[in-house]
């Protein structure tokens, strides 16, 4: 009698069936589901409702949490500038650029973290984080000695007589942004890469070497799909805050390199506008929102999450 | 350490005549109107006065990052050793703007012109009893104006300093002489201004002989389009006064809009810098303190305020940062041989003639030229910082 | 059948290669800071003036500084264990329960990545003020631990997915309950990825400043200090010293590690 319920249970993700017909897991799943939902309701949803509302205050004047009317005004003013618009696009696409090679960068190093590292695994690992444990900002800082005009590529160039007058061209634009960003986020980005591949059967691989001809064809059959949610996750990590980004914009952009993180960063740190500030996220989070959306439905989510 | 604006022109093109009038005849020039407050003083004074060491509790300032450190409230941490100060920090008007109506119970915090109407309007700020400030009357009196809205003292003006074109004099060797370098063609790539929305209204306003106070719909728009055919001419903005002293440092950057402590730090650096004497006149700007209303360290906070406008904290200030402060006395003293060793400082490489270069104590005629913006409004606020954020946008 | 002897290892030096040259590329601006931090000069420009130890030493003198860097590290270290728990959570919850409001709470998860920092910081900011709590160290660590979650979840939730549930299922029809399963059977699976997101978080924490600098009460964080003292031209190779040393020290204690571990 319990065989035949267990096979019939034995769909992937369903509770399983017991006697009685219900989850026996269910008191782990409120331990599970309570303290997160708790989390995120009161620190997240509730912050965000409050953000929501202050993009409908005319002002900030009067007190912060006193009933006001409404208004559509700065939404209006947000739809209004054009060049809102245009930065939240090339933000988007930069954004989009930026997951996408440093997705692509990581993933060899997650592979030799998960194949080829062996016993040290752990060591490679902690030293490609361990710069990230340096100020961030002092980061982009050197990056900014290294691409400046008497900076140490200039430098290099000059010093091997490939070049004679330095390039300019360098730094304070939206490709130092973007060569910036990437090195920001390799490390971080391999990551979900290394769990991912983390989690293939070692036989399976092995397998693989034997009936492909080449490693090449063993890994594009097996490894490389297998690996795929792993690469989703790092790509969409990378990809959703970068659009968001200012703080490398604000150090090497220059004034064409400006990203729509810091329009928003302005009105809150600069302008004391919070509303229009607001309102401006707002419609950044509704955007980026629907882009992953769309991204979701074309990689089938579903696909990945229900393999292995 | 944001140049900020005060009130009208010609009663600041009066502070800064003043306090250079003293430096210039040297020491024990200022004298203030005291007689008036004296007669209030002996009762009060009675009911105050415990020995500064007997004197217990904690203050907390909401002031800009670096304030915190004990040289810039030095005389306080001498004189009332018993009591604890803590620091929060906001790193810009804005940030700090934000943070005292988002409710921060700082008992103290640190504006600058132009911010100042915000707060009284909002009820943000206590008034200042001055008969309380034994060092009120060392202020002079165009500066006590600056701390006044509505007629009533509500702020205590501390550090001051210029805002000007900053430029190499090896790259530009005819003396600049006007705003209008910012706009330059021939320096594309070269030039830097400040990342600030209200700062470019004021340059656009001094080219164009604008009444800042008055800005009109059509000005704006004409200023919006002039700093967006500007943008593509910097190297890159700058936020903190440290970019801009590394982008001229390091040769990239040849004219900017910049505070007379760039001037100094790069001077003192050994880079051949100029300080301009623009046509249409420097700009000066003030910061000031000002007590939280309902903050239950009323007295406190007033002590804290006094010991700001200290002797030995100005000549801290004054050699630090290279900003000026609101004591009379310390300003005057620049020019005063004997007290050369309280002004030099050798990790910031002050000295008195640097000193004396950097606020021009030599030449009054400078200080007669120097305008101030008044207080914004919160919609002029709201606007002018619109319309810079859509210039960032349209580049 | 065993593994074949394929020339499997012509790929070897390559991907290791690959490797090292990224370290080198990651390490070099790393190695920029260094020089500057031994450089006698406070704007960070070329040509360099001339060497000192003289930021190191100035580094231990300035109590604020080393106040904020041990601020920066209680908050990660409790904000990361808060993050890393909370994400196990619900990666748990999302590869092993059908559940109606699965979607929901996957969205939500990972909203804190959309939500631009300085606007959840705000939020915070008045939400703090609406429940009349004061800005403390205590404020910074939940803003760490809502915006380290994501990165949690997700990195736990990769190394769960398709991992065959036939394990805990062939647990619990032996007769383990349902937690029990989990503390013995899932989480060993999931160990390597708990560490991995618990290193995720604590890095997030320890360098983030948008939030710490809205957040903070009387303690500034390293960030947010550093941030601030950036402002001051002759205090910038004090922090690059304070920057690098912190590297180095983590540096050194992993290896140290690493050699205990070996014996």
């Amino acid at each position: 009698m319990t065989a035949s319920v267990d096979q019939a249970s034995r769909t992937k993700g369903a509770a399983p069936e017991r006697r009685g017909g219900s989850d026996p897991r269910r008191g782990s799943f409120w331990f599970l589901l309570g303290p997160p939902a708790i989390v995120l309701g009161l620190f997240l949803i509730v912050p965000v409702l409050l953000m929501i509302a202050v993009s409908f205050r005319a002002d900030l004047s009067g007190e912060l949490l006193a009933p006001f009317t409404p208004t559509l005004k700065q939404f209006q003013q947000a739809f209004a500038g054009a060049g809102y618009w245009r930065v939240l696009g090339i933000s988007a696409l930069t954004a989009f650029g930026v997951a996408a090679i440093a997705t692509v960068t990581a993933y060899p190093i997650a592979y030799f973290l998960a194949f080829r590292a062996g016993k040290r695994a752990a060591l490679y690992l902690i030293l490609l984080l361990v710069p990230f444990w340096t100020s961030y900002l002092l980061r982009v800082m050197a990056w900014k000695l290294m691409l400046g005009e008497q900076g140490v590529v200039n430098s290099v160039l000059i010093g091997t007589g490939l070049i004679d007058d330095p390039l300019d061209a360098l730094l304070y634009n939206r490709s130092a942004v973007v060569v910036t960003l990437i090195y920001v986020w390799i490390p971080f980005a391999a990551l979900p890469i290394l769990a991912g591949l983390g989690r293939i059967d070692v036989r399976l691989h092995d397998a693989a070497a034997d009936l492909y001809g080449s490693p090449l064809q063993q890994f594009l059959r097996v490894t490389l799909p297998l690996s795929l949610p792993g690469v989703v996750a790092a790509f969409f990590m990378v990809f959703i805050p970068t659009v968001g980004e200012y703080v490398t914009p604000l150090l090497v952009g220059g004034t064409g390199g400006t990203m729509y993180g810091n329009l928003i960063q302005d009105f809150f740190t600069r302008a004391a506008n919070w509303p229009l500030g607001s309102a401006l996220s707002i419609i950044m989070l509704t955007v980026t929102l629907g882009l992953v959306i769309v991204a979701l439905r074309i990689v089938d989510p579903r696909r990945l999450l229900e393999r292995g | 350490m944001h140049p900020r604006r005060s009130l009208s022109t010609l009663q600041s093109t009066m502070v800064l005549s003043v306090v250079v009038i003293l430096a210039a005849c040297g020491p024990g020039g200022a004298t203030g109107p005291t007689a008036g407050a004296a007669t209030q003083l002996p009762t009060q004074a009675a009911a105050t006065e415990i020995p500064p060491d007997q004197v217990t509790g904690s203050l907390h300032v909401l002031d800009w990052t670096g304030y915190d450190a004990e040289w810039a409230w030095q005389d306080f941490k001498n004189t009332y050793k018993n009591v604890t100060v803590t620091f929060d920090f906001g790193d810009s008007d804005a940030d700090q703007y934000g943070k005292m109506k988002g409710g921060s119970q700082a008992d103290i915090f640190h504006p600058y012109t132009g911010w100042l109407q915000f707060y009284v309007d909002e009820g943000l700020v206590a008034e200042i009893d001055t008969t309380k400030l034994k060092n009120w009357d060392k202020v002079p009196d165009s500066f006590k104006a600056i701390g006044q809205i509505n007629g009533k003292q509500y702020f205590v003006p501390w550090d001051w300093g210029f805002t000007s074109i900053l430029y190499r004099t090896d790259k530009i060797t005819t003396p600049v002489d006007s705003w209008g370098i910012l706009f330059d063609a021939k320096y594309k790539g070269h030039l830097s201004m400040w990342d600030d929305g209200p700062a470019a209204v004021t340059v656009s306003s001094y080219v164009h002989s604008y009444d800042e106070t008055n800005i009109t719909a059509d000005q704006l728009a004409s200023i919006k389009a002039e700093w967006t055919a500007q943008a593509p001419l910097n190297k890159a903005y700058w936020v903190a006064e440290t970019d801009l002293d590394q982008l001229m440092a390091s040769g990239e950057v040849w004219a900017a809009y910049a505070w007379q402590g760039a001037y100094a730090t790069l001077n003192g650096g050994g880079t051949p810098v100029a300080y301009a004497n623009p046509k249409e006149g420097r700009n000066s700007w003030v910061g000031v303190y000002g007590i939280r209303k309902d903050s239950s360290n009323y007295d406190l906070a007033l002590r804290f305020l006094d010991s700001k406008l200290g002797t030995l904290t100005g000549q801290n200030l004054v050699t630090n940062y290279f900003y000026g402060v609101a004591n009379g006395d310390v300003m005057s003293g620049i020019a005063d041989p004997a007290q050369a060793a309280a002004y030099t400082n050798t990790t910031t490489g002050a000295t008195p003639e640097l000193l004396k270069q950097t606020f021009s104590v030599d030449d009054p005629s400078i200080l007669q030229k120097t305008n101030f913006t008044p207080n914004l409004t919160a919609q002029q606020r709201d606007d002018w910082t619109a319309m810079w954020t859509e210039v960032k946008a349209s580049q | 059948m065993t593994a074949s002897a394929r020339p499997r290892r012509l790929r070897l030096p390559v991907i290791r290669g690959y490797y090292w040259l990224l370290i080198g590329l990651l390490y070099l601006p790393i190695a920029i800071l260094f020089v500057f931090s031994i450089n006698a000069n406070t704007t960070l420009s070329f040509p360099l003036r001339g060497f000192t130890l003289a930021w190191y030493a100035k580094l231990f003198a300035t109590p604020a500084l080393l106040h904020a860097v041990t601020n920066s590290v209680m908050v990660a270290l409790g904000s990361s264990v808060a993050a890393t728990a909370l994400g196990s959570m619900i990666a748990i919850l999302l590869s092993r329960f059908n559940f109606r409001g699965r979607t929901a709470l996957t969205g939500l998860a990972m909203l804190p990545l959309i939500i631009p920092f300085v606007v959840l910081a705000v939020a915070l900011l008045i939400l703090f003020r609406a429940l009349d709590i004061n800005l403390s160290l205590v404020t910074i660590a939940i803003a760490h631990v809502v915006v380290a979650l994501p990165y949690t979840t997700l990195i736990v939730l990769a190394r769960l997915i398709g991992f065959d549930k036939q394990l805990e299922e062939a647990s619990m029809d032996l007769g383990a309950s349902y937690p029990a399963t989990l503390r013995l059977v899932v989480l060993p699976i999931a160990a390597p990825a708990i560490v991995s997101a618990w290193i995720t978080a604590f890095t997030v924490s320890f360098d983030e400043f948008a939030l710490a600098l809205f957040l903070a009460g009387r303690d500034p964080t390293f960030p947010v200090y550093l941030y601030g003292q950036l402002r001051f031209a002759n205090t910038l190779p004090v922090l690059i010293a304070t920057a690098v040393l912190l590297m180095l020290g983590t540096l050194t204690l992993i290896l140290v590690a690493d050699r205990i571990r070996k014996r």
